[in-house]
This record gives C-alpha cells, sequence and structure tokens, in this order.
C-alpha cells in the first residue's frame, strides 16, 4: 500500500507544482484514511498548498508513534538539492529492528540499503525532478513482507534512456517499453555508456535472491517483473499501458518473506 | 624496499557509509593524490575498516576507478573485506569495469570481477602460489611448455590486470619480466 500512496502523495505535489488546485476530501465520517495517512507521514511530505478538508492534522502522527506501531512504515523526502548521506541508513535501521528476529536479517537489510542507496542515487543523478522525490519502506506487522520504494518527479527512466539507445545500443533501441526495462534490471545499460547503469542491476540482483516483484510506474506505463527462473524475463512481466499522467520513475521492490 | 601500503578507505569518506556516483568521485580525487604522493610504492593494501557498507555505483568510482587507471602499474587489493553482501557490491563494480581485484581476507585468494579466462586460469594460479615468478618458472613447471607460451599467457595476465610486473636484468644479458600477484 505505501508505494501507492507514495505515487499518489507524488501526483499530488507535481499537481500543485504545476499550479492546479488540489483538493484532498476526507469528510467521509465512515473511513479513517486521513488517520493512517497522518500516521505515516503523509501530510509531513504533502506540499504545503495542497488543501486538506476538513482540515490538515495539526500534529504530526507520525513523528507521534515513530517505532511504536505494529509494522514500520517510513515516508521520507530526498532533498534535490541536499544529498543526506544518511538517507539510507536511517530507512534500514527501521529494518533492522523490525526483522532483527530473522535469520536472514543482515542479508535484507543489506539488500534493502543497496536499492535505497543506488535507487535514491538515481533521483541525483538522471531524474531531473523539479521537486523533490521519495523514499518510503513498510514492513508489514507479522513481518512477511517489506516493500521498498523510490520516486521521483522527473522525466522518468525509459525517457533518459531512449534518446542515448541509438549511439550507445543500437540493439535495444527498437524493443517495446517493457522489452527495455527488463534489459534495464537484467543487464544494466545506461545512457553513459557500457561501464554504468550497474546500480539498478545490481538492485535487481540483491532483490531476486529473496524473490522479490518490482513494480515500475513512469509517466503513463507501469511495468511489473515477477521473478522467474531466470530472474526478471519478458515472459513473467505485465504491462499496463496508456495510463494517466504521473511524472518521475517509481519503483518498488515487494519482498515477499517466508 | 617495501612496495606495498595499506590503504584506509574510511578516512577519505565523510561518513561510514559510502553510496552515490557523485560522492565516489570526491573520495576518488582525493585517492589518486593519495596515491600519487606515494611514488615507490606498487600494490596498496586495501583496509575498509570503519566502512559500513558501500553501494555499487560508489564502488565503482572509487578502489574501482582507480585500480583501472593504474592498472599495470600499480595494484589494488582487499585485505579484510569479510561481509559477503559487500564483496557482492564490490566484485559487481569490478565486474562492470572489466578490472579484477583480489580479496585476501580470511587468508583466501578470492578474485573479484572478472576471472581469468581458461586458457591463462593455470599460469595465474601459479604466479599465486609460487610470488613473484617467471614466465620459464612456469615453462618448466609445465609439461611442453614453451616459455614463448607462458610469456604469452602471463603478458596477458598483467593486461589484464590480473599480475604486476617488473623488469629486471636476466642472467643471460638482457631484461626479463618477473610477475607479482596482488597482495
Amino acid at each position: 500500500m505505501t508505494d501507492a500512496i507514495v505515487r499518489l502523495l507524488s501526483l499530488f505535489n507535481q499537481l500543485d507544482c504545476c499550479t492546479r488546485r488540489v483538493i484532498l476530501d476526507f469528510e467521509s465520517k465512515e473511513s479513517d484514511l486521513l488517520g493512517y495517512l497522518n500516521r505515516i507521514g503523509f501530510f509531513d511530505n504533502l506540499a504545503p498548498n495542497v488543501e486538506v478538508l476538513p482540515s490538515r492534522p495539526e500534529i504530526s502522527g507520525a513523528k507521534l508513534h515513530r517505532g511504536r506501531n505494529r509494522g514500520v512504515v517510513e515516508i521520507a523526502r530526498i532533498n534535490k538539492n541536499a544529498r543526506d548521506q544518511n538517507l539510507p541508513g536511517r530507512l534500514t535501521r527501521a529494518i533492522e529492528s523490525a526483522c532483527a528476529n530473522r535469520s536472514d536479517a543482515s542479508e535484507l537489510t543489506g539488500a534493502a540499503w543497496t536499492i535505497f542507496a543506488e535507487l535514491i542515487g538515481n533521483v541525483f543523478d538522471h531524474s531531473d525532478t523539479p521537486i523533490d522525490g521519495l523514499a518510503a519502506l513498510q514492513v508489514y506487522p507479522k513481518g512477511n513482507c517489506l516493500k521498498v520504494a523510490v520516486s521521483d518527479s522527473g522525466r522518468g527512466l525509459l525517457d533518459t534512456l531512449r534518446p542515448s539507445l541509438k549511439t550507445e545500443h543500437p540493439r535495444l533501441a527498437q524493443l517495446s517499453d517493457m522489452e527495455l526495462l527488463v534489459q534495464v534490471f537484467r543487464q544494466g545499460i545506461s545512457r553513459h555508456g557500457s561501464n554504468r547503469g550497474c546500480g539498478l542491476k545490481s538492485s535487481a540482483e540483491k532483490a531476486i535472491k529473496f524473490r522479490a516483484e518490482l513494480d515500475v510506474r513512469l509517466p503513463y506505463v507501469r511495468v511489473l517483473l515477477v521473478p522467474g527462473k531466470q530472474g526478471y524475463a519478458p515472459n513473467t512481466a505485465f504491462c499496463y499501458r496508456d495510463l494517466p499522467l504521473i511524472w518521475g520513475t517509481h519503483l518498488c521492490f515487494t519482498f515477499e518473506l517466508d | 624496499m617495501n612496495e606495498a601500503e595499506e590503504l584506509r578507505l574510511r578516512p577519505f569518506m565523510s561518513a561510514n557509509e559510502g553510496w552515490g556516483r557523485a560522492s565516489g568521485r570526491e573520495v576518488y580525487g582525493a585517492l589518486v593524490e593519495f596515491v600519487e604522493s606515494r611514488a615507490g610504492k606498487v600494490i596498496f593494501r586495501i583496509s575498509l575498516s570503519g566502512v559500513k557498507r558501500v553501494d555499487v555505483s560508489f564502488a565503482s568510482e572509487t578502489i574501482v576507478e582507480l585500480a583501472r587507471r593504474y592498472r599495470g602499474q600499480k595494484g589494488f587489493c582487499f585485505m579484510d573485506l569479510e561481509d559477503k553482501d559487500m564483496e557482492e557490491n564490490w566484485a559487481a563494480a569490478a565486474e562492470r569495469s572489466k578490472q579484477p581485484l583480489m580479496n585476501w581476507a580470511g587468508g583466501r585468494s578470492r578474485i573479484l570481477g572478472p576471472q581469468p579466462s581458461q586458457g591463462v586460469a593455470d599460469a595465474f594460479h601459479f604466479a599465486l602460489a609460487k610470488g613473484p615468478t617467471r614466465a620459464a618458472d612456469y615453462a618448466a613447471s609445465v609439461k611442453e611448455m614453451s616459455i614463448t607460451n607462458a610469456s604469452t599467457k602471463f603478458k596477458q595476465l598483467w593486461d589484464g590486470g590480473f599480475l604486476l610486473r617488473r623488469e629486471r636484468a636476466a642472467e643471460s644479458g638482457g631484461v626479463e619480466f618477473v610477475y607479482v600477484p596482488i597482495r
């Protein structure tokens, strides 16, 4: 769920950035969605101009309850103007404590850290995002599912990659969006040449060890990569085209844990 | 003369976790300065003491790039890289840059990144076991191996960044190469 919330949060902030008026109406009394969103830090990262009905929570539930939820949810802002060197470590510490009883806790934490580090690094290096990015994690209360998500509001991974394909990787230029995305995570492809692009590939390799699914939302496309015997492959991927516009690259790895 | 020196990575980093290409590039500049300031040193033994984690991008831009820059002239190897997860990240970076790096942690030798091809693997293991060695030594140890053939194999290993070499005067007059494992 955190990945969906982060995407919505990105969308609202993007609309606000484009000077659209955004109103989030929580006045239905049958839902405690506002309370939930407050607990996970949604409003801490929502653009100040976005109007919330009946009103924005006065106190951040995320700051109040941090560390006391049964499940762990963290949403952190990626300040595009100032690298927070400790951000991947801070996010990963929440996993360390939530999964401390697992025998593979160290490997899981290492994988999550590398994924956060590589994906957050890409936000700085490639995204051209005009507003801050977001990183999120969720450990389900039973500890059997972990989600690691990073979003930006830039041009989208394929839009930054495709212009360079004809010169750098001509054989890949004809691939569909889904096929190209699979190759990005299998081979590691970069617009900066063949000795780059290892970050996404390494992230995928770490995630595949835990049979993690990877959900990628780009401006008009969503691709779901499901690991098979050969890792991520076109024949086990699902593609949803012609979706409503959300700028950026939104990646979420879902670790289904035993 | 002692040709090897320890290179501790942590003092070059701003935090105990290194990630991202940009911060890697900053560290790389300082590493090059350090290496240049040790003109007589040929082998740098990397210590990761105090470094908690690095991602693949950071690894690519720092030690792997350093080893690539000085390939054939100076060698870089790890002495205390025990963590499996971190070893994977260093290996992925080394593989991407086609730059092998030795890891000697725990008294065992592992090559991170590209492996020597089948045709030269035996020569490489001979050099690892023997220490400084000449093509003539290897040729003498293998049945029907000519010195020229042994020489070609060692040169390939030197070109590929698996071994270092230095010149010395041969007993016969001329110059011969002594091949040295990066340790």
